[in-house]
């Protein structure tokens, strides 16, 4: 085999069947969502669709919605998920549970784990009866965590989906951890260095491949955010991007073009996305340099 | 850092136990809920533990339509006895404690506790109560539910399949080779990942109508392979590029064929990333909603149908819970299986 297929033509090769399925699977429906937010419902060409949305006065608050959570939210658990994976990438008692544990939060189900969260955060809810069985709070005054302003909102969200993405990105960042030889760090030692900077001079650059990969995708499934807020808060409480496009495609089936309207949310949604991860891609390196390693 | 050495493990510990609690307590509450009655859940402050049975106070009394029995239960919570009903029926006893308690008794058995009550006598007994009563309510209500449930396998399954093989080739490809748009390609796979999957949904309804595949669990893992691919590709090859190259080459200088090597060598090697892949995977197929709702019709997934019927029974908390927990232990058992691929690599660092 590696004979007939030469070095230059490898790689193409192996990205082949990937971007056939990409063409058939993703591309026609893609352009199909594209042309549509440039129609009216009868086919006409036209750029009312997008005027419509930039117009919308929900669109500002859902598009600075969006950039708060995003922002806030991958900085934090970024640092708490790095400091997490190096914590617990040793040996000692009790790793497999830890281990366990750790992935518990990511194996729940979108929809079990905003049933959960819905449960627990209304005024009769777990959350203030354990306040209550903890002696914290009494019982004739829950605390309403659900009724507070949009900052309060955001905080409560920000956290409750920390809880559920802090293990994904650790995960991630762990198994990068696991990959790197040993010797790396024993040289680290052996020049009399301290741990700090072990960790700082030689792990986290030689893994550094590893967290740009955990935060984009993190970034990018923080755009995305939809269910939770639209199970605690509803769709007009605290829009953000991805739920207008929910609210779009399933509440206002009876407007002639909600399709239309759809699509063209989830046009400027893309947009968005892409200049964020591009521009987070260049600054860490990942794309744009000519490193890499070649066999 | 000048702590000394038991000091430092102890609160190593504390920690570790602090962020454990952290974890356990919401999944703790939602099983709880899902083994409360319905009177028990929508009780404030909500027991920590789910009741295992009931006890109950009957006084008879003389009312406007004849003798009738006036039922407490107790509250252990607030260490007192809360009336819950006032008649003379015995089937509307029975009904009331099935629905509402979760207590499964005959007729006959509630007969026999209120035998030769007088007007005035307070009496006390205590039935038990019926733990799995949620699940088995859900799975009386949900008709679909077990065809739907192994079709959802079936999806992630393939799933899996399709983008493990074609995405850790492109993960390969990015890691191990400097060629002519490359950055492009990369940007190519990611772009595709970041396009709202919701958006796909309508115009794919179309396609696979077209491939014969619409309302076919098929169709809908060629939907999620899409997404997972693009994941796929992206974590294998920060994994790849951390993989020792020297030992593929020296395998090769043996004279083995490239082929061979990345059997043989890379795909061991990389096992803990392709274990984390396949682990998002199955999760992202396993508990999607939206888009199966759009795509199919008459053979929906397990995570529709449990979404419906949670929607019909207009969000009963306990029964969500019992939901919940049903869509929960395939993941876990996923995750269990998974999680021996990635202690390998644990149990050597």
């Amino acid at each position: 085999m590696g004979k007939i297929v030469n070095k230059k033509t490898m790689p193409y090769l192996l990205l082949l069947p990937t971007f056939l399925y990409f063409a058939a699977f993703w591309l026609i429906p893609v352009i199909q969502c594209i042309r549509m937010s440039f129609q009216t419902p009868e086919g006409a060409y036209t750029l009312a669709n997008y005027s419509f949305v930039f117009n919308d006065p929900v669109y500002p608050l859902a598009l600075w919605n969006t950039v708060i959570f995003v922002a806030v939210s991958v900085s934090i658990e970024f640092v708490l998920a790095l400091f997490l994976a190096i914590l617990v990438n040793k040996k000692f008692r009790g790793v497999g549970v830890l281990l366990f544990l750790a992935m518990l939060p990511m194996t729940i189900p979108a929809i079990a784990s905003a049933a959960m969260w819905q449960t627990g955060f209304t005024d009769y809810g777990w959350f203030n009866s354990l306040l209550y069985h903890l002696g914290i709070i009494t019982s004739e005054f829950p605390v309403s965590w659900l009724s507070g302003g949009r900052w309060s909102m955001l905080i409560l969200i920000i956290i409750l989906d920390a809880w559920g993405s802090i293990p994904s990105i650790m995960i991630i960042i762990l198994a990068g951890l696991q990959g790197l030889p040993d010797e790396a760090k024993e040289a680290g030692y052996t020049f009399g260095a301290k741990k700090q900077t072990v960790i700082w001079k030689i792990v986290v650059p030689m893994i550094k491949p590893t967290i740009v990969t955990a935060v984009i995708l993190r970034i990018i499934s923080a755009i995305q955010i939809w269910m939770l807020i639209l199970i605690l808060f509803n769709y007009g409480r605290l829009p953000v991007l991805l739920s207008r496009i929910v609210y779009w495609s399933e509440k206002m089936v009876t407007i002639k073009n909600y399709q239309q309207i759809a699509a063209t949310y989830t046009v400027v949604l893309a947009v968005i996305i892409t200049i964020v991860a591009i521009g987070y891609l260049y600054a860490s390196g990942a794309i744009g340099s000519k490193k890499g390693k070649q066999l | 850092m000048s702590l000394p050495k038991p000091v430092k493990k102890s609160l190593f510990y504390i920690f570790l136990t602090c962020l454990a609690v952290i974890i356990i307590v919401p999944v703790f509450f939602l099983i709880t809920t899902s083994f409360m009655s319905n009177n028990e859940a929508y009780t404030y402050p909500l027991p920590i533990i789910p009741a295992f049975n009931y006890k109950f106070e009957v006084k008879k009394h003389p009312s406007k339509y004849g003798d009738s029995y006036f039922i407490s239960t107790y509250n252990r919570t607030k260490d007192k006895f809360e009336s819950v009903l006032d008649t003379n029926s015995i089937p509307q006893i029975k009904t009331y404690f099935r629905q509402q308690l979760s207590v499964e008794v005959t007729d006959q058995e509630i007969k026999e506790q209120l035998k030769g009550m007088v007007n005035g006598d307070v009496r006390y007994f205590s039935f038990r109560k019926s733990l799995l009563y949620n699940y088995v309510t859900f799975f009386n209500v949900v008709r679909d539910a077990i065809p739907a449930f192994f079709r959802s396998i079936y999806v992630a399954i393939m799933t899996i399949i399709i983008s493990l093989t074609l995405g850790s080739m492109c993960g390969y490809a990015f890691a191990r080779y400097i060629y002519k748009g490359k950055d492009i390609t990369k940007i190519t796979i990611l772009f595709v990942r970041m396009f709202p999957a919701v958006a796909l949904a309508v115009p794919m309804v179309l396609i696979l109508t077209a491939m014969g595949l619409f309302d076919n669990p098929f169709g809908l893992s060629l939907v999620y392979s899409v997404g997972a691919i693009a994941l796929t590709a992206w974590i294998t090859s920060s994994i790849f590029i951390n993989l020792p190259l020297e030992l593929e080459e020296a395998c090769q200088v043996f004279g083995a064929s490239k082929w061979r090597v990345f059997w043989k060598i890379t795909l061991p090697l990389a096992l803990p990333g392709l274990a984390a892949s396949t682990m998002y995977i199955f999760l992202g197929a396993w508990g999607e909603v939206l888009i199966a709702m759009l795509l199919t019709q008459n053979n929906p997934t397990f995570p529709v149908v449990v979404f419906n019927t949670l929607l019909g029974a207009s969000g009963e908390v306990n029964l969500v819970a019992a939901g919940g927990i049903v869509m929960l232990i395939p993941a876990i058992v996923f995750m269990l299986i998974v999680k021996k691929y990635l202690k390998t690599m644990w149990g050597n660092v």
